[in-house]
């Protein structure tokens, strides 16, 4: 007798389950009985733009998410208001600028004024509100308003260390308590000690000799991706998260409420532990990308360091692309697809350049901001193209907008254009890193990125170790941002220098002490 | 009856008890507090003195219960492993440095294998850490507790560091409250 699989036990009971408590919305067409649509976000953390095919990269790492746009509204020039998890995520899910919500600092918390700008709270208790994030940092986020999601899975679902729930206990403080708990007393693993002696060894063995054993018996030969950020260390297959998220919508989609569903996706995050099918994927296929100075700040890594690292993540990519190919055709076929404003996107992106491998620090160029984003309509059928530039901050009010509630007040995001919103080339695309700078200051040390039409401005405000502290560059004809105009065209530099400081000036004035 | 006769003939007294669990207190609040600061510069860069007060409270909860666990761990050794010692002078001295062991040999190995290159050597090297470590610290424990001076020694630490219980208890019961009602509304 052939023995039933995980994937084919969770597709068998998610089916089953949604048949049973509504057959006749299963395979609807329509959104909802309400009228208001569901909306899904699949966010994969650090996906660059700059890796997808769609987007013209020589590697074809994507042909199902190229396929998907086929039917979907594609944005080509998307930007995450922030180079890492906790700013680019925050952006999205508060619709503001990094300098107003503050979630500025690794695993850091959205300003408590603003914890009620998000797409639980506004949308409300008219939807049934999913959150799952296989990342700690945006769950953590999300912890701040956790009252308001109505299923919020810890990010050991569907991983292979399901037992590992200690933030479980502490739900309803569950931001402080991940602080608290996950990075400090008992971390799995961190660079400082644990905050527990006894107690906190315990854990950290327990914890990393269970997540040793099951990727052992998982892959033979390290095929697991795993977390390992912050404090955590949980391998988890793709196809089984993947399986997850089916399960999960096909669960959603019977119920007779609309939703609103956000699956935050570790992959293709590092570490870049591929599946042993893709070891061979890209070997000697030619490429070799445009080999660009060291930047002053960074770890002067090595090129062929950093193409190996490059060749990995493009693998871990491809393999993100087929367990994405699979949902597409499993939601499409059970009709979900139809019944959904489905929003493919990333929190920030990924470098490999200029002596540096991944994100997070002071380096703001392309690769690390430039996110896919595409849309899926419900019922939609035609490709449709967006080259305005647009940010991660649109989100929340695109969804507010499409969902028919009003936009919470203090958002800096728009409605994206070809969703109710209007094209504005003249609109200022911001994003920044400010790890190093209090969130109860004004912003005095950051690295802000400012695009305008085809210009971008990179701005080092603080970093006295920057000879030159502005960068300017003419994306059209230079996308890969290697020829600094800020010392030849002053008349430009001048005028979006100004925009970025007024812009700043009138963000840091709440902070400013009277 | 019989169990409590039983204990009753067995526990060490309430004074030793009291200072083993004294020191432990001392020792295990003392990490914490010295591992919060390497936490404590970055958390004031983005956590209220409120929320940093609440980090606080889980931490002093933790170390309650991990103080509560590293006595009844020196009590379950002195009914068991040590019985045959009988020797209830030498339970404070002898416990005390029981905990002392286990804390340092796991604070050594969090200092040797602390970010996630080491997770490999961590755990290839556990096995034969603790082989070692324990059957010496119990050994030690044994023969030094049986020095007049150590004991002296130790039963004045423990002696001085009853006050801290003053400190630390309140605080933790403060502190457990603070986590229970944050955990509750």
């Amino acid at each position: 007798m052939k023995k039933i699989s995980r994937r084919d036990f969770l597709k068998v009971a998610g089916t089953t389950v949604a048949g049973m408590l509504a057959p006749d919305q299963l395979f609807s067409l329509k959104s909802t009985d309400s009228g208001q649509p569901n909306v899904v976000i699949i966010l994969w953390d650090a996906f660059s733009a700059k890796h997808l095919s769609l987007y013209g990269y020589p590697r074809r790492t994507t042909p199902h998410i190229d396929a998907f746009a086929e039917y979907s509204t594609v944005f080509h020039n998307h930007y995450s208001a922030g180079n890492f998890t906790t700013t680019g995520t925050a952006s999205m899910l508060t619709g503001m600028l990094p300098w107003k919500h503050r979630a500025i600092n690794y695993g850091g918390l959205v300003k408590s004024e603003f914890a009620g700008s998000n797409p639980y709270s506004l949308l409300g208790e008219d939807y049934f509100r999913f959150a799952f994030s296989q990342n700690p940092w945006p769950d953590r986020l999300m912890g701040q308003y956790h009252q308001d999601v109505d299923r919020f899975l810890p990010p050991s679902a569907y991983s292979l260390m399901q037992d590992i729930q200690l933030i479980e206990f502490f739900k309803k403080d569950r931001a402080l308590a991940s602080i608290a708990v996950e990075d400090f007393l008992l971390p799995a693993q961190d660079s400082a000690p644990a905050g527990s002696s006894l107690l906190g060894y315990l854990y950290k063995s327990r914890t990393l000799n269970n997540a040793s054993k099951r990727q052992t018996l998982a892959y033979s030969n390290n095929g697991v991706p795993e977390i390992m950020d912050p404090g955590y260390l949980i391998p988890y297959l793709n196809e089984n998260v993947y399986d997850g998220v089916i399960f999960e919508l096909t669960n959603l989609a019977a119920r007779d409420q609309p939703y609103f569903a956000y699956f935050h996706l570790y992959s293709p995050h590092y570490p870049y532990r591929p599946h042993n099918n893709y070891r061979k994927l890209f070997r000697d296929d030619g490429y070799h990308p445009a080999s660009k100075p060291n930047h002053p700040m960074a770890s002067g890594l090595e090129e062929d360091f950093l193409l190996g690292q490059r060749i990995l993540y493009d693998r871990q990519i491809a393999q993100v692309d087929d367990e994405f190919g699979k949902l597409i055709s499993e939601l499409d076929r059970n009709g979900i697809l139809q019944s959904c404003y489905l929003i493919v996107t990333s929190d920030h992106g990924e470098l490999f350049e200029r002596g540096f491998a991944g994100h997070g620090f002071q380096l703001m160029y392309e690769p690390v901001l430039h996110i896919p984003l595409l849309i899926h309509a419900p019922g939609q059928i035609k490709h449709k193209d967006i080259f305005t530039p647009t940010s991660n901050i649109d989100i929340l009010p695109t969804i507010l907008s499409v969902a028919g509630k009003a936009p919470a007040q203090n958002m800096d995001g728009k409605v994206l254009p070809g969703f109710g919103g209007q094209v504005d080339e003249a609109r200022p695309i911001f994003s920044m890193v400010a790890v190093d700078n209090p969130v109860f200051s004004p912003i005095k040390k950051a690295v802000i990125s400012m695009r305008k039409h085809a210009l971008k401005l990179i701005a080092y405000l603080g970093y006295n170790e920057m000879a030159q502290p502005f960068e300017l560059y003419d994306l059209e004809s230079d996308p890969e941002e290697l020829n600094n105009l800020a010392s030849k065209d002053t008349k430009t530099l001048s005028a979006m220098k100004d925009e970025l400081f007024a812009s700043l000036d009138e963000a840091n004035q709440p902070f400013i002490k009277k | 009856m019989k169990l409590g006769k039983w204990f009753d003939g067995r526990l060490p007294n309430r004074q030793s008890i009291l200072g083993v669990f004294a020191v432990s207190v001392f020792l295990v609040y003392s990490w914490t507090l010295f591992t919060s600061f390497y936490k404590l510069p970055s958390w004031m860069f983005y956590l209220t003195i409120g929320q940093i007060l609440s980090v606080y409270a889980y931490a002093f909860s933790v170390d309650l219960l991990e103080s509560i666990l590293a006595l009844a761990g020196v009590l379950l050794l002195d009914l068991t492993l040590f019985l045959a010692l009988r020797n209830m002078e030498e339970f404070q001295s002898r416990s005390i440095l029981v905990v002392l062991g286990a804390l340092i040999s796991s604070v050594l190995r969090f200092i040797h294998f602390p970010g996630y290159g080491d997770i490999e050597k961590f755990l290839s090297g556990e096995l034969i850490w603790w082989a070692i470590a324990l059957p010496l610290g119990l050994v030690v424990a044994v023969v030094a507790s049986k020095n007049k001076w150590v004991r002296k020694i130790l039963d004045a630490v423990a002696e001085r560091a009853v006050v801290f219980l003053y400190i630390y208890l309140p605080l933790s019961l403060v502190s457990l409250a603070v986590v229970i009602i944050r955990n509750i509304y």
